[in-house]
C-alpha cells in the first residue's frame, strides 16, 4: 500500500499543506467562538426566565382555577414533581413614591414560602442588607429604620392593621440605583431606596361574568427588589402576597346566595361556597425529569383532579376543561422572549454558514492547486498499474489529515479564547500596557533593520518580508498606543456580569465535522479529475 | 550497420509475446484530424531486443503507449495481443495489471515521483496493485470509528447540547453523525499512522526492497538509496527509472528515448546496462530516433508515414 506513504511524503514536503490546515483552523475556530457566545448568551436567558417560572406551567385566565389547593396536592403526590405554587396574575398600575409617577405593571400574588420551593426565588433578590450609602444616610436622617431583610419575606399582612408588602422588579425604580460593573447595584439617593418607601398599587377585579369591577387601591411596604437577569421581567413585575392579590382581583373564597329565595328575615340564603381561585400554578420538576416528561405527568394529574371533583355533587364549582387550560414547560411559556435570540442565533449560524462556505472554497482551492501540481504524479502512478480509486486514496488520505488536524486546531483554539474571552475581554477594556507597544516599536525597527540589511544583499524576498513586518508591527504598536480601552459588553447595559465562556460543544462537533468533509471532498475532487485522464495526457502535462 | 539481422539472440523464440496489427491513432488539434498511426502492425517475440527508429515526431511514442496499455488506438483501429489475448479488450482491473505486470515502461523524461526516494521510486510498481484489504481495511477503519463517534454522540449528545436547544431525536441524530464523521476521520487517521509504522520496516527490509535494492546496487546507485531524485544525475535518474520498470518483473522492457535526454557517455552506460539485462532474457521493445542507439537491438523497424516497415539499413 502506497498511499499513506504518498500522502505522508506530500504532508511534509510543502509548506502549502500548513497553510491549507491553518485556513482549516481559523475558519472552525472563528465559527466555534461565535457560536459558542450566542448559544451562552441565549442559555444564560433562559436559565434566568426559568428561575422565575418553574419548569411547568398552569395557566388559566379569569376566573381562575378553583380548588388549586387540591390540584397541587394531586401534582405534588406525583414523583415528577418537586413541589407546586399557585399565583394570581393580573395588570395593575404602580405609584411609585416620586415624581408622580405611575407605571403599568404585572402584578403577581405569590405564596413566598412554595413559591421559594418551585423557583430560586431567594437568590434572585437584591438586597440582603443595606449598602453602607444607605446606613449613612439613615445615621445622618438620625433614626430611620433600616428594614431587616429576610430569607422569606413577609407579603401577606399579619392583620389588616399592617400594610402588605411587594417585591419590586429591580428596573422598575431605576432612578435611584445604578448598576455597577460587577452587577451590583449603587444607591444614588438613599431617600430613595425602595425598601425606605412605599407604593400604591391598583387592580381592576373581573367579575366571574367577565365584566370590570370596582378598582381596588392599596398601599404597600416594598419588602424588596427581586432581579432575575431578563429585563422585560425587571421592569414590569411586581409581586405581592398570595391572599392579598386574591382579595384585591376578587379571586378570594365567597359565599354563594340563590338570588331568588329570599328567607323571612329578609336575607339572602347561602347555598354553598364559591372557592378562592389562581391563574396559574407554577411547578418543578424533580431531579432528572425533563420538563416535557413533567408537563405530561401534570396533564395526567389535572385529569385526575377534574374526575375528582366532578364526583363531589351538583352544587360544586368544577375547574375548568382540561382543553382550555394551558400546560406548558417553561420553554413554551417564554416562546416569545426565547424566540427572537433563538432566531438570532440560528441567523448567527446561517450568516457563518455563508463564512464556512467560504472557507470551504478556500480549502477547496488550496487543495485544487495542491492536486493540479501533482497531475504528472497521478500519470505516473496510473502508468506503473495503479488503479483509480488507489490514487484517490492518496488525496483522500491527505484532505482526510489536513482537515482532522485543521478541525482540531481550530477547536482548541476556539475553545482557548472561548474560556478566556472575560479575561482578553477586560484586557481590551484597559489602555494597553506600555511595554507592548514599546516591544512592537522595538520589533518593527528591528524588522526594519533586516530589511535594509536584506536589500543591501540583494535578497528580494526578505526584504520584502521584513518590510510588510515592519509595517506591520509599526500599525500594531501606534493601535496599542491609541487604545484607551473599550468594553463591548458592559454589564450595565447587557443584563449578564459576564460573557458566557462555555463552549457549544455541539456547534463545534458540527462545525468540525464539516471542516473535514470539506476538506476531503476538496482534495478528492480534483484528484477524482486527475485519476480520469489517461496517464499519457496526465504525463504530458507539464 | 548493417550487422543488426546477424546479431538475433540466443535467447529469442518464434513465439511473439505482443502482435500489433494495423494500428490507428487520431489526434485531433482543434477540428483538424492529426493520424499519426496509420497501419502500424508489429510483432515481438520473447527474447528479443527491438528498436522502433523514427523521426521525431513520426508517432514512435504514440505507439509505444498503445503497446503499453497507456494509451488506447482508435476504434476499430487495430488490435494488440500480449500472449494471446486482447489488449484492446482490457477492463480497468486487468489494464492495471498489465501495465503493472506485464510491461515495464522506461520513459526520456524519466518521470520520477520527487517526494520519494531512489528505492522507493525503485520499488513502487511491487506497491500500487490492490490487494483485497487495501480498500477494505481503511473501511472498516472508519466503520469503527465512525460506530464508536456515532454511540459516544447519541450517549453522551444530550450533555453537550446547550440547555437553550431542546433535546429532539432528530438534534440528538445529528449529533450521532456528526460524532460518528469525527470518529470515521479519526479511525482511518489512526489506521494509517499505523500502517505508515508498521509498512516502514517492510518498506526497507520486505522481500521487494531487498529486491529493488539488489537491482539498483547492480546498477550503481547502492549509496543513492535514500536520496530523492531531484538530488541525482540525468543518468541516475533514467536508471532508477529502469529498476522501477523491472521491480515487478515484467515480460517486457518498453523504453522511449532512454537516451534521449542524455548525454553521449551516460546514455552508452544506460544501453550497456540494458543490454546485460536482455543477455540474461529480457524482451525490450526501444523508440529512438538515433540509429547509434538503435543498433544495439537485434532488431530494427522504423516508423515512416505511420507504418511500420522493416529496417533495410
Ligand atoms: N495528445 C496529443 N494531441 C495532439 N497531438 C499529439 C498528441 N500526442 C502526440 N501528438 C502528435 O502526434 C505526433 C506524434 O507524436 P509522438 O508519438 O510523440 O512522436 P515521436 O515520439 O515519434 O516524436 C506529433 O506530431 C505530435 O504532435
Ligand atoms: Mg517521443
Amino acid at each position: 500500500m502506497y498511499q499513506p506513504l504518498l500522502a505522508n511524503r506530500y504532508l511534509r514536503s510543502r509548506i502549502i499543506p500548513l497553510i491549507a490546515v491553518a485556513a482549516v483552523a481559523l475558519c472552525v475556530g472563528l465559527v466555534i467562538i461565535v457560536v459558542s457566545v450566542m448559544s451562552g448568551f441565549l442559555d444564560m436567558l433562559l436559565n434566568s426566565g426559568r428561575t422565575l417560572m418553574g419548569d411547568v406551567i398552569i395557566r388559566y385566565a379569569d376566573p381562575g382555577i378553583p380548588h388549586y389547593d387540591l390540584l397541587i396536592e394531586e401534582i405534588e403526590s406525583r414523583p415528577e414533581a418537586l413541589a407546586a405554587t399557585p399565583v394570581v396574575e393580573s395588570f395593575g398600575l404602580l405609584k411609585l413614591p416620586y415624581g408622580n409617577r405611575t407605571e403599568g405593571v404585572q402584578v403577581w400574588g405569590i405564596e413566598p414560602a412554595s413559591f421559594g420551593q418551585v423557583v430560586d426565588f431567594k437568590d434572585s433578590l437584591v438586597w440582603t442588607e443595606a449598602p453602607p450609602e444607605v446606613r449613612k444616610f439613615a445615621d445622618e436622617m438620625n433614626g430611620l429604620e433600616i428594614p431587616v431583610f429576610e430569607k422569606l419575606p413577609r407579603l401577606d399582612p399579619e392583620s389588616d392593621d399592617d400594610d402588605p408588602g411587594v417585591i419590586l422588579g429591580v428596573e422598575i425604580d431605576s432612578a435611584a440605583k445604578v448598576r455597577r460593573m460587577d452587577g451590583s447595584y449603587e444607591v444614588k439617593a438613599p431617600a430613595f431606596w425602595m425598601p425606605f418607601r412605599d407604593v400604591e398599587i391598583t387592580l381592576i377585579p373581573i367579575s366571574t361574568s367577565g365584566a370590570l369591577e370596582k378598582p381596588d387601591n392599596r398601599r404597600f411596604d416594598v419588602t424588596n427588589e427581586f432581579q432575575s437577569g431578563v429585563y422585560q421581567i425587571d421592569s414590569r413585575r411586581a409581586m405581592i402576597g398570595l391572599e392579598t392579590g386574591q382579595r384585591m382581583l376578587g379571586l378570594e373564597a365567597a359565599p354563594i346566595y340563590d338570588t331568588r329565595l329570599l328567607d323571612e328575615t329578609g336575607e339572602l340564603e347561602r347555598i354553598g361556597t364559591y372557592p378562592a381561585r389562581v391563574q396559574m400554578i407554577l411547578v418543578r420538576a424533580a431531579d432528572g425529569v425533563s420538563p416535557e416528561q413533567l408537563r405530561d405527568s401534570v396533564n395526567l394529574a389535572y385529569s385526575a383532579f377534574a374526575a375528582k371533583i366532578d364526583d363531589e355533587g351538583a352544587m360544586t364549582i368544577r375547574p375548568p376543561d382540561e382543553a382550555f387550560v394551558g400546560i406548558r414547560t417553561w420553554r413554551e411559556q417564554l416562546r416569545d422572549l426565547i424566540g427572537p435570540v433563538e432566531k438570532e442565533r440560528e441567523l448567527m449560524r446561517i450568516l457563518f454558514s455563508i463564512v464556512y462556505l467560504v472557507c470551504a472554497g478556500l480549502v477547496l482551492s488550496i487543495f485544487w492547486s495542491i492536486v493540479h501540481e501533482k497531475t504528472r504524479d497521478i500519470g505516473i502512478l496510473r502508468a506503473i498499474g495503479a488503479s483509480r480509486p488507489g490514487v484517490l486514496g492518496v488525496f483522500l488520505a491527505y484532505g482526510l489529515v489536513i482537515g482532522l488536524v485543521g478541525a482540531f486546531l481550530g477547536a482548541l483554539l476556539g475553545w482557548s479564547v472561548v474560556v478566556n474571552i472575560n479575561s482578553i475581554h477586560e484586557a481590551m477594556g484597559e489602555p494597553a500596557p506600555d511595554w507592548t507597544w514599546i516591544t512592537a516599536f522595538a520589533l518593527a525597527a528591528v524588522m526594519l533593520l533586516t530589511a535594509i540589511h536584506a536589500g543591501l544583499r540583494g535578497g528580494m524576498l526578505r526584504t520584502l518580508l521584513s518590510i510588510v513586518g515592519a509595517l506591520i508591527l509599526a500599525g500594531v504598536g501606534t493601535a496599542l498606543v491609541l487604545h484607551r480601552g473599550f468594553l463591548m459588553w458592559d454589564p450595565a447595559v447587557y443584563y449578564f456580569n459576564s460573557i458566557p465562556n462555555q463552549v457549544d460543544w455541539s456547534s463545534a462537533i458540527l462545525t468540525m465535522a464539516g471542516a473535514i468533509v470539506f476538506s476531503v471532498l476538496g482534495a478528492a475532487i480534483p484528484a477524482a479529475k486527475a485519476a480520469d485522464t489517461d496517464p499519457v495526457k496526465a504525463l504530458r502535462y507539464e | 550497420m548493417n550487422a543488426s539481422n546477424d546479431k538475433t539472440s540466443a535467447h529469442a523464440t518464434d513465439e511473439p509475446v505482443l502482435v500489433a496489427s494495423g494500428l490507428r491513432k487520431t489526434y485531433r488539434m482543434g477540428r483538424v484530424p492529426v493520424q499519426v498511426l496509420k497501419d502500424a502492425s508489429i510483432e515481438i517475440r520473447s527474447g528479443e531486443w527491438v528498436a522502433i527508429l523514427g523521426a521525431s515526431g513520426s508517432g514512435k511514442s504514440t505507439l509505444l503507449h498503445l503497446l503499453g496499455g497507456l494509451d488506447r488506438p482508435d476504434p476499430d483501429g487495430g488490435m494488440i495481443r500480449f500472449e494471446g489475448r486482447r489488449v484492446s479488450d482490457f477492463g480497468g482491473a486487468e489494464l492495471n495489471g498489465y501495465r503493472n505486470r506485464s510491461v515495464g515502461f522506461v520513459f526520456q523524461f524519466y518521470h520520477l515521483l520527487p517526494e520519494l526516494s531512489v528505492l522507493e521510486n525503485a520499488m513502487l510498481p511491487c506497491l500500487v496493485p490492490n490487494r483485497w484489504f487495501s480498500a477494505t481495511l481503511p473501511l472498516l477503519a472508519a466503520l469503527i470509528g465512525g460506530g464508536v463517534g456515532a454511540v459516544v454522540g447519541s450517549t453522551f449528545g444530550v450533555d453537550i447540547l446547550p440547555t437553550a436547544d431542546a433535546p429532539t431525536p432528530s438534534k440528538i441524530a445529528l449529533l450521532a453523525l456528526t460524532c460518528g464523521v469525527l470518529g470515521a476521520a479519526i479511525g482511518v487517521v489512526i489506521f494509517q499512522l499505523g500502517q505508515i509504522l508498521a509498512e516502514r520496516t517492510r518498506l526497507r527490509h520486505g522481500p521487494q526492497a531487498a529486491n529493488s535494492r539488489h537491482t539498483l546496487e547492480e546498477f550503481g546507485l547502492g549509496h543513492r538509496l535514500r536520496h530523492r531524485p531531484s538530488q541525482l544525475s540525468g543518468g541516475e535518474r533514467q536508471r532508477t527509472a529502469i529498476a522501477r520498470a523491472l521491480a515487478s518483473e515484467p515480460s517486457i522492457l518498453m523504453a522511449d528515448e532512454p537516451t534521449g535526454n542524455l548525454d553521449a557517455t551516460t546514455g552508452r552506460e544506460i544501453l550497456d546496462l540494458l543490454k546485460k539485462r536482455h543477455d540474461a532474457g529480457l524482451t525490450i521493445v526501444m523508440v529512438t530516433h538515433d540509429p547509434t542507439v538503435a543498433e544495439y537491438a537485434d532488431r530494427v523497424v522504423q516508423l515512416e508515414d505511420g507504418r511500420v516497415v522493416e529496417s533495410t539499413v
